[in-house]
């Protein structure tokens, strides 16, 4: 029982990881139907902003919670800037054109951001210092939650539950969904869609800034490369959940962490990576639109 | 262009204009993995080999000619090392020293054979010999002499009952981890797990806490470093009370900086590393590096392939000619106890290098280790 309840655990933060970056997939899905392939690079970008800015103020030791809410809020901040000047660089140039134009442009955006990373970075590893949050665990009976999980679980629930009150309950929130439904209609209403784009990059962003962050605060090791891993998973998260459904987003990821925690855990670590795909295919088969799509009837 | 820039350019210059006159120049080549995840160990593999070329070609060069050292990055891919072994051949190279893994050594290997190349690896998978290639042959020892090392110090030494051996998909790593489960079982230890896990991927936890529940005294892992120390901080943040033993890949600074505190204990299987190398010619080569690359090559490897470079120095000087397949004959008939900064360098016939020392470390997690047994 421990076992399962420790892979539970492993599962619950990895998939708030993939969470927080699928949610910056389907946002940007959702208004501009545009699937955002720098997403994951943008990622693995902020992870890295994230350690220069630490290292630069902090050098090692001096850790306390202003601190960390500086070294956050300033990675989100520069994040979300790169985040919007993608957005006005290789997405808003291309907005009437067709869809396969936008979509070869965010993949060469995400090539773009990748070498960036190699540019300024170099090519080899480079690796979080191992003390930015204390290195307390609390066992349970077998069951091991570190400082830094509880961390991932609590600040990932409460930026999601955010998003969610934001979304629903405010004005703006609410010319967001209808910029979705449709946006020709928004712009009659009044709404600026220029404007909300440029929200939904910000927000995307910051959420993947923090995920990002949290990946190299809890796996340290930073690869220029690293953003093709968690964008994939989370791409797939966010396809799993319907993309374009923000708590699609949230529960495609939960989702994909815990089942890739339990077939590695019970069934095999070599084929984990296979069953996420046999899971996306029958997703796919059994309900196209993902868990939480809406079904609507395409335009013809 | 300020003054500094201005002189480093015309000093470029004439280094170039000099090496045109001296158009007579014999090509050895560097494969080296000088971007990507083992960047440092290419790169520095490149130092090494450039630092004895220049000192040759400060005594007049091999045979009256100057060394020209060409790179060719293969970022420790397949694919890429095939392309390098073709670039390299087209250059002219009569030698080429590297890969760093055993892979992309050995996707290279036939092209060289085929165009009567000599290729010299620190890789360390047993299949490198396998072909027989006279063209080949091994700087460092096979896993097969490290593995029988490991097991012997975990089941007779230590005496661990439940072992778990993990390593990585890599032919190098698995190879490793094969050997060494095979060579616990002879000698009656009982592996409990053999697993691998996809190198990069950074969440070890899934597999970890499948490991726990089989109450191991002791993991081995037998891949790199990248992921070995993410491994080892995994371990114990999940509170697995097992002993860590790396194979030799993990010898890296970054394993510590990976796990953190958790490298504290860690125990290590390799060669002696650099700086404890007792033999005159590795004091003389080792302060050259640091004095020249202002650092200490990360790890043996790359001390390796400089013995190989200089093995196929010895070569052409002994045997007075560029003469590829007479070079290799000399070094696997001829050469006996050739002094290598990594001990007595001798050549079997094979192309396997023969004599391997292997030593026993425990890591500090201040980045320090101290060597246990030998």
């Amino acid at each position: 029982m421990d076992i399962f309840l420790q892979q539970l655990i492993n599962g619950l933060t990895i998939g708030s990881l993939y969470a927080l970056v699928a949610l910056g997939y389907t946002m940007v899905y959702g208004v501009m139907k545009l699937i955002n392939f720098a997403h994951g690079d943008l990622v693995a970008f902020s992870a890295y902003v994230g350690l220069t800015i630490f290292t630069q103020f902090y050098g090692s030791n001096a850790l306390n919670l202003v601190n960390i809410v500086i070294v956050f809020s300033l990675t989100a901040i520069v994040v979300a800037f790169v985040g919007v000047l993608l957005e006005r660089l290789a997405y808003r140039p291309l907005r009437t054109a067709p869809r396969l134009s936008a979509v070869v442009s965010a993949l060469g955006a995400s090539l773009v951001i990748q070498n960036g990373i190699m540019l300024i970075w170099g090519p080899n590893m480079e690796i979080f210092p191992a003390d930015v949050f204390p290195a307390t665990s609390w066992n349970f009976g077998g069951v091991i939650i570190s400082f830094t999980q509880l961390v991932i679980l609590v600040l990932s629930a409460v930026l999601m539950i955010a998003l969610y009150i934001f979304i629903n309950k405010t004005k703006m929130g609410t010319a967001i969904r209808a910029t979705a439904i449709d946006q020709d209609a928004a712009k009659l209403m009044g709404i600026n869609v220029n404007r909300i784009i440029v929200i939904i990059f910000v927000v995307g962003s910051m959420l993947g800034a923090i995920g990002g962050l949290f990946i190299g605060i809890y796996y340290r090791g930073l690869t220029f490369d690293m953003g093709w891993l968690y964008g994939l998973n989370a791409f797939i998260a966010a396809i799993i959940g319907g993309i374009g459904s923000i708590p699609g987003a949230m529960l495609g990821g939960l989702l994909l962490g815990l089942f890739n925690a339990m077939i590695a855990g019970y069934i095999s670590t070599e084929w984990a990576e296979t069953f996420t795909f046999i899971l996306l295919i029958v997703i796919l088969i059994l309900r196209p639109t993902g868990l939480l799509g809406e079904k609507t009837a395409e335009k013809v | 262009m300020n003054l500094k820039k201005l002189t480093g350019a015309l000093a470029l210059s004439a280094v170039v204009a000099s090496s045109l006159v001296a158009a007579d120049t014999v090509k050895i080549g560097v494969q080296a993995p000088i971007t990507g995840k083992y960047a440092n160990e290419g790169q520095s593999i490149e130092n090494f080999v450039k630092l004895i070329a220049d000192e040759k070609n400060a005594a007049g060069g091999l045979l009256g000619k100057q060394i020209e050292v060409i790179t060719c990055d293969d970022e420790a891919k397949a694919q890429k090392a095939a392309v390098c072994a073709k670039k390299l051949v087209n250059a002219g190279v009569i030698a080429v020293i590297g890969s760093y893994t055993s892979g992309a050594t050995e996707a290279a290997q036939t092209t060289y054979y085929r165009n009567k190349v000599l290729q010299t690896s620190d890789g360390t998978s047993d299949s490198l010999i396998k072909r027989k290639y006279w063209t080949f042959f091994r700087n460092s020892f096979p896993n097969s002499s490290q593995s029988d090392f490991t097991a012997e110090y975990m089941v007779n030494d230590k005496k661990y009952k439940n072992i778990v051996v993990l390593s990585d998909y890599s032919s190098y790593s698995a190879g490793l981890g094969d050997a060494t489960e095979a060579s616990v079982k002879a000698l009656g230890g009982n592996v409990v797990f053999r697993g691998k896990i996809k190198s990069g991927t950074q969440n070890f936890t899934a597999m970890l806490t499948k490991v726990k529940a089989m109450k191991p005294d002791v993991i081995y892992y037998s891949g790199y470093y990248t992921d070995g120390g993410l491994l080892r901080a995994q371990q114990q943040q999940l509170q697995i009370n097992a002993d860590f033993v790396g194979g030799d890949s993990n010898d890296n600074p970054d394993f510590y900086k990976l796990a953190g505190k958790a490298a504290e204990g860690t125990v290590l299987i390799n060669f002696p590393t650099p700086e404890i190398l007792p033999y005159e010619v590795a004091k003389k080569y080792l302060a050259a590096y640091k004095e020249t690359f202002k650092m200490n090559p990360p790890s043996i490897w790359p001390v390796t392939n400089a013995d190989g470079l200089r093995a196929v120095i010895e070569g052409i000087e002994k045997t007075n000619s560029f003469d590829t397949k007479k070079i290799s004959d000399y070094i696997r008939n001829d050469m006996k106890d050739f002094p290598g900064i990594t001990g007595p360098f001798n050549i079997r016939a094979d192309g396997e290098r023969v004599g391997a020392k292997f030593v026993v470390y425990k890591m500090k997690n201040d980045g320090t280790k101290n060597v246990v047994s030998e």
